[in-house]
């Protein structure tokens, strides 16, 4: 009995052009959802990053003396939810808007060092950085009287929690309409596999071959089409991911918080080589049963 | 080995086959015979299962096929050949793998595939022409492959459906002692014709079908 993996080659090589479609059409499908992945990955990276990297900053009224000063930073730096604090005294501040903003360096000299106002900058510890942590945080400071403004960002971060939430549930919808999309594509593009062999089912149907004897090697296709389509897929990701997303951070570093762009997790190629490969078997067998239940 | 109890075959309002009731034994050679649109092929999917009557029962070695499922048809027609005008070949495979194919499904080694094939085309005259695309063969050449397909499990049955249909006068008649050569071997042979030069050349009984009525059916199975 030739084989079914036989079978299968069989077909391919009788149809090379039609299963070119198929795998190429099940390749962009991948790639689609593989620079989806990407985006969302390297932006949840980054937005973790930020988040990781929250800091309070509470600016002093001017009436507090330089030793009230470090005798609050010494406080503050005893709480379990502060990883570290530093003073920024306002000559420190001064000194650090001259460096960053040179065209403000000579109105600065004419305020007087106590242009700027000092300030604690604290760092929390991660645990702490939740909006409602920096809330209480930033309340127990203003309780003590010596701050003028307390800044730390709290509507930034919910915006950018919000704005990943938002994508990653779009990208979850994308990708559903994107796989189904696929299935439609290729299970037509198989159909017109089938179609183009109509003459081999209606033969084999006549000679007696059973419904597994004929189903079976269209899902070996439709399973080598989907793993030569993840293969291409991974490689054109990979591509994309060095040759163009790489270049594109060198450019723009700061966006990303000077940290190298992350190619796909294992979890999420794997994810990709399955989904290709069920696409594959998927459209395969739903053509091949379409057209026999007509035949029948 | 064919019975056919009150068959009635319907499409929506039109009647295919109207009250059929016949016996072909077992070893016979027949005619199925009759104008376009007779039924003539009707009857022979049905036999084959391609089409299940709307009222009556078919029996084929006593099994009665109308009730037969769906998954229990190949097992049917592995016991039977059948054969069309059109030939039903792949073009692109070569003749020994259109006839393999038979073989194939039914689980036949590489090696009995390699013995049965090249016999069963010395039978119908295509020896040496394995290699061949059945593409570039004549008609004649291709009736003849799908005869050699039809035969090379040693079917008890063969179904022919307008064999000759699409081949000149020399070629029908090889064809036609192909299929005498396979019935003198002892398979059941049907043939579905309305070639008047054919049936009087090579005589066996007739079921002559009329607008889905059997309309003369000799109950001699031998040559008249």
């Amino acid at each position: 009995m030739t084989a079914p993996f036989q079978r299968a080659l069989r077909g391919l090589k009788e149809h090379t052009y039609l299963a070119a479609v198929a795998t190429g059409v099940i390749a962009a499908v991948l790639v689609l959802l593989g620079v989806y992945a990407l985006v969302v990955v390297n932006l949840q990276a980054a937005l973790s990053g930020w988040q990781e990297d929250v800091h309070v900053s509470a600016y002093f009224n001017a009436d507090v003396s330089a030793a009230d000063q470090l005798t609050a930073q010494a406080t503050i730096a005893t709480r379990t939810e502060v990883a570290s604090v530093e003073l920024v005294t306002a000559p420190m501040a001064a000194a650090w808007m001259k460096e960053r903003v040179p065209e403000v360096g000579p109105l600065l000299v004419e305020l007087g060092d106590s242009a700027l106002p000092a300030s604690l900058e604290v760092s929390l510890r991660p645990a702490s950085t939740s909006p409602a942590a920096m809330d209480g945080f930033a309340a127990s400071l203003s309780a003590t009287g010596q701050f003028a403004e307390i800044d730390y960002g709290r509507e930034w971060v919910e915006r950018a929690a919000a704005f990943l939430a938002t994508l990653s549930l779009l990208g979850g919808v994308l990708g559903i309409i994107l796989v189904v999309a696929a299935l439609f594509l290729v299970g037509n593009t198989i159909h017109l596999v089938v179609y183009a062999r109509r003459d081999e089912l209606e033969i084999l149907r006549l000679v007696g071959a059973t419904e597994s004897y004929i189903v079976t090697p269209f899902l070996i296709e439709g399973f080598l089409e989907g793993l030569v389509a993840s293969a291409f897929a991974l490689a054109i990701l990979q591509f994309v991911h060095h040759g163009v997303v790489l270049r594109l951070h060198e450019t723009v570093p700061i966006a990303f918080g000077g940290q190298d762009l992350a190619f796909l997790p294992a979890s999420i190629l794997f994810g990709l080589v399955a989904t290709g490969i069920t696409i594959g078997i998927l459209a395969g067998w739903v053509a091949v049963r379409r057209f026999l239940a007509r035949l029948a | 080995m064919i019975r056919l109890y009150h068959i009635v075959k319907s499409y929506g309002d039109r009647d295919a086959l109207r009250d059929i009731s016949l016996h072909i034994q077992k070893g016979e050679m027949v005619y199925i015979t009759g104008p376009s649109g007779a039924g003539k092929s009707t009857l022979l999917k049905m036999v084959y299962g391609a089409e299940h009557p709307t009222s009556g029962k078919l029996l084929i070695g006593g099994v009665d096929v109308s009730k037969m499922k769906h998954a229990e048809l190949p097992s049917l027609r592995r016991n039977m050949g059948v054969v069309f005008q059109d030939f039903k070949l792949l073009p692109s495979r070569s003749v020994a793998q259109n006839v393999a194919m038979a073989l194939e499904v039914i689980g036949a080694s590489a090696e009995s595939i390699r013995r049965r094939v090249p016999a069963v085309l010395n039978i119908v005259g295509l020896k040496g022409r394995e290699d061949d695309l059945a593409g570039v063969l004549s008609g004649g050449e291709k009736q003849r492959v799908a005869i050699a397909r039809a035969i090379v499990n040693d079917p008890a049955m063969l179904l022919a459906d307008e064999p000759t249909g699409n081949l000149d006068g020399a070629m029908a008649v090889e064809v036609m002692e192909i299929l005498q050569a396979i019935n003198l071997r002892g398979t059941t042979v049907l043939v579905a014709t309305h070639d008047v030069g054919l049936m009087d050349r090579f005589p066996y009984r007739k079921l002559r079908f009329v607008d889905g009525r059997l309309v003369v059916s000799p109950t001699k199975g031998s040559r008249s």
